[in-house]
């Protein structure tokens, strides 16, 4: 049962995914992103109940659930940032992701066929787990809101401005806007992550899980920080969101 | 009952015929009401803008209407019998299709635009108020606007921007989306420097800053605009807070070097910044232009972007016209 919402879930976004690009490539707007990405979404939340049920925890115990948990996040904060602030086109550039991680979620062995019940729950081992893939969620948006500024840039750098994509891509300044915004968002919920893992009892592999986040967390905040006080540009920002969170994925692999 | 129109337009007379017949909007139903009185008349609108004069009648006669019509107006203006040469005539199906093609911008001077819909409605609101339309014009003027719409949906006849100021003025939004936040800085008190703030201006612009050799000249056009005049020492200085320079002294060579741009940088804190050069020779030297946040489009890039845009809407018309051929062809309308 679970697998088969993860399967939709995943059929949905591609949908989403395909879609969308048709209509960047007539230049038209993306309206039915949002719904691909909403029916997703339920999908998403589907799968994880049932793992939830299984597991009688939080459904955070493999990399496989990490993975779900985190497309979810990323679904989720796409659908609460992107038509509020009308930047529709992050649907198109997400689902992919979303795709991507939902499918290595599906590769035989990364999913826990039959997974036990965790009889020993841990508060902070829940809220560690769930806060920074959250947190993870909101990054990895901003990595796409990052790629988005990269091509717009790139375009108007190059007075390249006749392609649909173009016609489609919000403007610059709302999408470093959203990217910062995203990465306050994603930084404030790793840093409670990083405070629950701090209280948490850890096992020695753990450990090294534990410092890779931590040097995740220090180099958002400097990021941030930099940003705050010394200013950046919009490219060396949005570089720096993508680099740091294809970092941050040596997290996961650390699972 | 035929439908009839009798018109000039931009193509037919030069401004100093068109401005005779123009007609001010607030005088559109009086026209409207005029044009029903013609022996053989029933219903009457006039469309009057800046490019184009028309005169849409049902009459039981169109010979007899057209006649009666063009003689009313050229003895009203006192022109020379000649002066009918600027006036073109059409009747029945034809004239219904001039008239979609008026609605969708076809017929404009700039190709697609859409502000001619809104004057073509606000001529048939003036004509129907005072009662001047009746079963033949309100059909047809309804089925006109129906098919504008479906143009303007169906096709990219209204998309791109197709003049050096809109241009500039939409990728001015593509980089800082609504301008209300914008401050923009004008280096020579030039026309087009003039006419490319204005445009950034009516979209909400926040803050004019001009600079000229000439403070003098700086001094007024500020004051037109609403902004403040700024010595041609200090520009630099502004440099630090505005978000969009438009430049076009006449100065032989380049004015803002990259090392001015580096400069501020730290103070601008990286903020995009957008250069607009439209001065020949150039103000600004193309190396600005690697700098990260830097944005620059110079007179050649602008006037090709506009030029790409207008080419696009040239290859639209056909796509125009079969929609309206096909729309008209759905209805049997009275007076074609």
């Amino acid at each position: 049962m679970d697998r088969w919402f993860l399967l939709i879930a995943t059929l949905l976004a591609a949908i989403g995914w395909i879609w969308g690009m048709i209509c960047v490539h007539r230049g038209t707007r993306s309206h039915w992103t949002v719904a691909w990405m909403v029916a997703a979404l339920l999908c998403q939340v589907g799968f994880l109940a049932v793992r939830g049920q299984l597991r009688a925890a939080c459904p955070l115990q493999d990399l496989g659930e990490m993975l779900v948990f985190l497309a979810w996040s990323l679904t989720f904060f796409y659908l609460l940032i992107g038509p509020a602030y009308r930047i529709s086109l992050l649907g198109v550039f997400s689902a992919p992701l979303v795709v991507g991680l939902q499918s290595a979620a599906l590769i035989s062995g990364v999913l826990t066929t039959g997974p036990l019940r965790d009889l020993t729950p841990n508060i902070y081992h829940s809220l560690h787990s769930a806060t920074s893939v959250l947190a993870y969620g909101a990054l990895a948006l901003a990595g796409v809101a990052g790629i988005m500024f990269l091509i717009l840039d790139r375009q108007l750098k190059i007075h390249h401005l006749k392609s649909g994509l173009f016609r489609n891509l919000p403007p610059a300044h709302e999408l470093l806007a959203s990217l910062e915004r995203l990465l306050w968002l994603g930084t404030g919920l790793l840093s409670l992550g990083v405070i629950a893992g701090f209280l948490m009892p850890r096992s020695t592999p753990q450990q090294s899980h534990f410092l890779v986040a931590l040097a995740v967390w220090i180099g958002y905040a400097a990021l941030l920080a930099v940003k705050t006080w010394r200013g950046l540009t919009g490219r060396k920002l949005a570089l720096a969101a993508v680099a740091m969170f294809i970092f941050s994925l040596v997290v996961f692999a650390r699972i | 009952m035929e439908l009839l129109c009798l018109g000039l337009n931009h193509r037919t007379a030069p401004v100093e015929v068109r401005e005779r017949f123009a007609v001010s909007s607030l005088q559109l139903g009086a026209a409207a009401s005029d044009l029903a009185t013609l022996a053989d008349a029933s219903e009457g609108v006039v469309i009057s803008t800046c490019n184009r004069t028309e005169f849409y009648l049902a009459a039981s006669d169109a010979s007899q209407a057209l006649v009666l019509l063009e003689a009313r107006l050229t003895a009203r203006e006192s022109l020379d019998p000649g002066a009918a040469s600027h006036f073109y005539r059409m009747a029945k199906s034809e004239a219904a299709v001039h008239l979609c093609r008026v609605v969708s911008g076809l017929d404009s001077m700039m190709l697609g635009e859409t502000e001619i819909f809104g004057q073509v409605k606000q001529a048939y609101q003036a004509a129907l108020a005072a009662g001047t339309t009746g079963s033949v014009l309100n059909r047809v003027f309804q089925r006109a606007f129906g098919v504008g719409k479906k143009v303007r949906s169906e096709t990219s006849i209204q998309e791109g921007s197709t003049s050096v100021g809109s241009v500039a003025v939409d990728l001015a939004e593509k980089i800082f989306g609504h301008l209300k936040d914008s401050e923009v800085m004008i280096l020579g008190a030039g026309e087009m420097s003039r006419i490319t703030a204005q445009s950034l201006v009516s979209r909400g612009a926040r803050s004019i800053f001009v600079s000229n050799r000439s403070f003098d000249r700086a001094e007024a056009l500020a004051s037109e605009m609403g902004g403040q005049a700024v010595r041609f020492d200090e520009w630099q200085r502004v440099l630090e807070r505005v978000d969009v320079v438009i430049s076009s002294t006449g100065a032989p060579h380049a004015l803002i070097h990259r090392s001015d741009v580096e400069k501020v940088r730290r103070a601008r804190k990286f903020r995009p910044l957008f250069f607009i050069d439209i001065a020949v020779p150039r103000d600004i030297h193309p190396d600005v232009a690697e700098i990260d946040e830097v944005y620059l489009y110079d007179i050649d890039a602008l006037e090709q972007l506009a030029s790409e845009a207008r080419s696009r809407r040239q290859l639209q018309i056909q796509h125009c016209e079969r929609i309206i051929d096909a729309e008209l062809a759905k209805l049997n309308l009275p007076g074609t």
